[in-house]
């Protein structure tokens, strides 16, 4: 259900892509290959349908999503409509929405990048003490969903008055032990421990190994560790929902939650009246959630790929 | 042991400098009163008509949440000992979690708001007093009424119910022409018919004890009344609000009659994205009575409360806007005012509108009017989730098929076992 | 240099777990002594059950499937080399980016049968009514359906991914050997990849457990109250929230903490999946 909790991918690079080359087929696989592609073709037709009604529904008005046909184009003009009907509702939040989870996420994502490779490379090519326990912990945390300690984290927060902030969501997101685990692997495979010894042996401390030895090698691993971190904090909405209490601090997500069961797009009952927010409006904020997450996927399949769950964890 | 010093102090220094720079936008200015309003959608307009009232006066902030979020939103914030909104709007059944002393977030309203404005409401404010106080303000009512379709009734040649029996019979006559006598598989079911009749689902004898009786004659006899009706087809088992509902009848102008709350003619069936049906013909009428004497109340489908909390740093402010939401001129003849204003003089004005909208076949004020003063007393405002178990259960089961026996036995049921968890000692007989 | 993480772990790891274990002993309406009756209560609850029952139904369904269609996907996607691979699985991972909110709103449209782009097949298979699919028994589907296209997506790439790394030469010897495609990929790839796909089911069960979001929202739409306390995450929620009774939601937090618990121990130690990383005593 995250995105979070992927994978020990290995980041070495060192699995090089195979290459192109034909393989030979089989006898009497023509028609195992057409079912082949029926599958693989039918499968990418179901999985992208819901996005291309995403994306169009906010060009019909209420009235036409009911009665035209699903995938048929209203105006371009709607989408600009229905774009000034959100920001009808309470002043324009809707903006401040986008801009919070920006700030959050970027925040998010940075603290947790940078603990992580930190935490990494400690655990990877320093000799600390009870590396083991730690190794064990992390791993824990990183398998248990973050969702399950959503109610003890509130408990927690509003102990300390940090309910309502954004440091609230910043910092609870920002724990990352699957970032961890990833520069750890990452720090203890891919970059020979030689090189690690050669740098001390001149003298280098801890920190000046890793900034001048081991950060330069590590792009693949910065670039593996924000996609996760950017990926589970756009859209998460559990966690945020339950820290954050007044509108002006929400994140896209939840706001668009309070889109959904605060207006008549789905609950007539809302008073479509008093609201000109219906359903062209919520699939538009739904759109402005969506998009951004796509794009980063697509940019950074290749980086998915690359990045196999074999080898270095089989050692 | 330095490096984790200096990492430790840079993370409790960025909590901080983040913690600062948040409370820093809470600060309130000067002595000037500064008022958190939390509505919901439809009361958005009348907020925002007081704020620009008390625009340079006061600063009023407003925020939207849903309905349905209220309570937990409020216990969170209890939890938290901040953030408390100085007026909510909700249920009233909302009211009766926030004065229990285990929530404590309603303030007693009786020595706040003046008498003269409690003896307006009349009736109106019944389900805000609890033990002879009164913690919060009616803002509306939601009492149910007959919805019919003259255009309908006159091709049919029908005449419009007075009583129960007559409703069924008239329902039955429905049976093959295609048309309907309204969909109950929502809260309507509860309102309309079971609340009308009196079924005690959450009467109140004393204060912690609640009296849930599925068994009592008045319960037993919606639905020896509506299961025939149902099995004939000529009421629906979906909800009012069903797509489907809405496409295969409602939207083809099939709906011969409903009992529906007063706000059904402009929320649900004027909307062109709801029902639609053509301006000139809808009308209403009175309640059918189940019953001769008193036994002829109408149920309620809604109709919200204005709270105040005990934790505003402006009580006296935060109860004078909770009166003008629910009392002033403004807001009953604003053009976007949703429902049937609770407050008497209120709703004189709101009648000048309604009366005069065009989209109605006569003036639908006097229907609603009769029964605003007479919704049954039988189920109380309390402190478990009884309207969302209706969902839950209630409209689960009917929607799915279940008899209304069945139906109305498991929602008692999940109702028998939900009290105890709020601190009320159960009666089921 | 481990510091920021250590206090990360520490104060968002680690303490909110004991600060949930000393509040789910604290006292509540119905427990006015507090205490570990607060575990008990939690678990006689009428709700409890339902839930239970309800998210292991939605288990079986989103589980199996998960693996099942995550594996063979993975493993066709694996024998189409060139250009038509790389849209395919930009295609597969489209629907991981509607989630929450926004993955309720489409998939009401998509299941609605008056207004789905899939009307047809609906009504071929005599669904006209949004009533026939919006029902109690049906949301446990409903949910492993949306949780499904949520995560599928990332997973099948992810697969995909660990089947490229398998080393060519143990193919071409499979080959040589007569070998035909559906024998590589049954014999060969997916026995390699076995451990993956393990540890894939342990992270979906323990994020299928914790399920919220979906039932949450549904229940606030047309369908009003259809799934609250569905889950048994929402019915912690609603103890917490509702009930005034903080206790008693710590307390079935912490039960479900501790399932999850046992799973990530299960594959730490139980499966050789983190072998090499460190974590066993040589």
């Amino acid at each position: 259900m995250t995105t979070s909790a992927m994978d020990p991918a290995t980041i070495s690079g060192r699995t090089v892509a195979r290459g192109h080359a034909p393989k030979k087929r089989s006898v009497g696989g023509t028609v195992g290959r057409t079912g082949v592609w029926i599958v693989l073709l039918v499968y990418a037709l179901v999985s992208i349908i819901p996005m291309i009604w995403l994306l169009i529904a906010p060009s019909k008005t209420a009235e036409q999503l009911n009665n035209q046909s699903p995938f048929s184009f209203g105006t371009f003009a709607n989408y600009g409509e229905a774009w000034n009907h959100l920001l009808t509702f309470q002043n324009g939040v809707i903006v401040q929405w986008l801009v919070n989870s920006v700030l959050y996420t970027v925040a998010i994502v940075a603290i947790a990048c940078i603990t992580a490779v930190l935490a990494g490379y400690a655990l990877a090519a320093t000799a600390i003490p009870l590396k083991r326990s730690l190794l064990i912990i992390t791993l824990v945390a990183m398998i248990i969903p973050p969702v399950a300690l959503v109610l003890p984290l509130f408990i927690e927060i509003s102990n300390v008055q940090l309910f309502d902030t954004p440091a609230a969501v910043i910092l609870t997101s920002s724990f990352y032990p699957f970032g961890v685990f990833l520069a750890y692997i990452y720090f203890s495979t891919s970059i020979p421990k030689d090189i690690y010894e050669a740098a001390r042996m001149d003298g280098a401390g801890e920190f000046a190994t890793l900034w001048r030895i081991a950060l330069p090698l590590s792009k693949g691993l910065f670039g593996m560790l924000a996609f996760f971190s950017f990926s589970a904090s756009w859209v998460n909405y559990f966690l945020p929902y339950v820290l954050l209490g007044s509108a002006e601090n929400f994140t896209l997500p939840v706001g668009l939650g309070v889109l959904f069961s605060s207006t008549p797009a789905l609950n007539p009952g809302n008073g479509a009246q008093q609201s000109v927010i219906g359903r062209p409006e919520i699939a538009l904020a739904g759109l402005l959630l969506a998009v951004p997450i796509l794009i980063v996927f697509l940019l950074s399949s290749r980086l998915l790929v690359r990045g196999v769950l074999a080898g270095s964890v089989k050692s | 042991m330095k490096r984790l010093v200096i990492g430790i102090v840079a993370v409790a220094a960025m909590t901080l400098s983040l913690a600062a720079c948040s409370s820093a936008t809470n600060s309130s200015s000067g002595g000037k009163p500064t008022l958190l309003l939390w509505v919901d959608t439809p009361r958005v307009p009348q907020a925002e008509m007081y704020q620009k009232l008390m625009a340079g006066k006061e600063t009023i902030k407003i925020e939207v949440i849903a309905q349905a979020d209220a309570q937990t939103k409020i216990a969170l914030h209890n939890r938290t000992k901040s953030g408390w909104p100085d007026v909510i709007f909700g249920a009233a059944a909302d009211t009766a979690q926030f004065l229990d002393p285990s929530n404590g977030y309603a303030a007693d309203l009786t020595n706040l708001v003046s008498k003269k404005v409690f003896d307006g409401f009349g009736q109106g404010n019944s389900d805000c007093k609890f033990d002879g106080k009164y913690y919060c303000l009616k803002n509306d009512l939601a009492n149910t009424v007959l919805w019919y379709n003259t255009k309908i009734f006159k091709d049919l040649n029908l005449t419009v119910p007075t009583t129960m029996q007559e409703f069924a019979d008239t329902a039955m006559k429905l049976k093959g022409t295609g048309y309907s006598a309204g969909a109950i598989g929502d809260q309507n079911y509860y309102a309309s018919f079971l609340q009308s009749s009196e079924c005690p689902l959450a009467a109140v004898p004393t204060k912690n004890t609640v009296r849930i009786a599925p068994n009592d004659p008045k319960c037993t006899r919606v639905a020896q009344l509506v299961q025939p009706l149902l099995d004939a087809g000529v009421v629906d088992k979906r909800s009012s609000f069903d797509a489907g509902f809405i496409a295969d009848v409602a939207k083809k102008d099939k709906v011969a009659m409903t009992l529906g709350p007063s706000w059904f003619g402009d929320f649900v069936i004027k909307p062109a994205d709801s029902w639609g049906v053509p301006a000139g013909e809808i009308a209403d009428a009175p309640m059918p009575a189940w019953g001769t004497g008193s036994d002829n109340k109408s149920g309620a489908y809604g109709g919200g409360v204005f709270t105040v909390s005990a934790h505003s740093k402006f009580p006296q402010a935060a109860a004078d806007a909770a009166v003008w939401l629910t009392t002033s001129d403004a807001m009953a003849t604003a053009t976007t005012t949703p429902t049937f204003p609770a407050y008497g003089p209120a709703n004189k004005l709101w009648e000048k509108r309604i009366s005069a909208d065009p989209y109605y076949a006569s003036n639908p004020y006097p229907a609603m009017a009769a029964g605003a003063n007479n919704i049954s007393q039988v189920d109380r405002p309390v402190r478990f989730a009884f309207v969302a178990q209706i969902g839950t259960v209630l409209q689960a089961d009917i929607n799915g098929g279940k008899s209304l026996k069945t139906a109305l036995d498991d929602y008692a049921t999940s109702l028998q076992k939900l009290a105890p968890s709020s601190g009320y000692k159960v009666l089921t007989k | 240099m481990i510091a920021p993480y250590l206090v990360l772990l520490i104060a968002f790891g680690i303490v909110p777990v004991i600060v949930a274990a000393i509040t789910s002993l604290e006292p509540s309406v119905i427990n006015p002594g507090g205490g570990p009756l607060n575990y008990l209560q939690a678990l006689q609850d009428f709700r409890f059950l339902p839930a239970l029952g309800n998210v292991g139904v939605f288990l079986l369904l989103y589980v199996p499937s998960m693996l099942i269609v995550v594996a063979l996907m993975s493993l066709l996607l694996d024998t189409v080399q060139g250009r038509w691979n790389v849209p395919l699985r930009l295609a597969y991972i489209v629907p991981a980016s509607l989630t929450g909110a926004t993955a309720v709103l489409v998939w009401y449209f998509l299941l609605e049968p008056t207004l789905s782009p899939y009307k047809d097949v609906l009504h071929a298979l005599g669904i006209t009514q949004g009533g026939q699919i919006w029902r109690a028994p049906n949301l446990a589907w409903i949910f492993a359906l949306m949780a499904f296209f949520t995560g599928a997506g990332n997973w099948i790439v992810v697969q995909y991914g660990s089947l490229q790394s398998i080393s060519d030469d143990i193919l071409e010897a499979a080959r040589i050997d007569g070998a035909n495609a559906w024998q590589i990929g049954w014999r060969i790839k997916l026995p390699l990849i076995q451990k993956y796909i393990v540890y894939m089911g342990i992270l979906v069960f323990a994020a299928g457990l914790q399920v919220f979001v979906e039932p949450q929202l549904i229940s606030s739409s047309v369908y009003p109250g259809l799934a609250s306390n569905w889950s048994l995450n929402q019915l912690s929620y609603s103890f917490a929230f509702q009930s005034n009774n903080l206790g008693g939601a710590a307390a079935l937090s912490l039960m479900l903490l501790i399932v999850c618990l046992i799973g990530a121990v299960f594959v730490i130690f139980k499966t050789d999946f983190f072998e090499g990383a460190g974590v066993k005593e040589k």
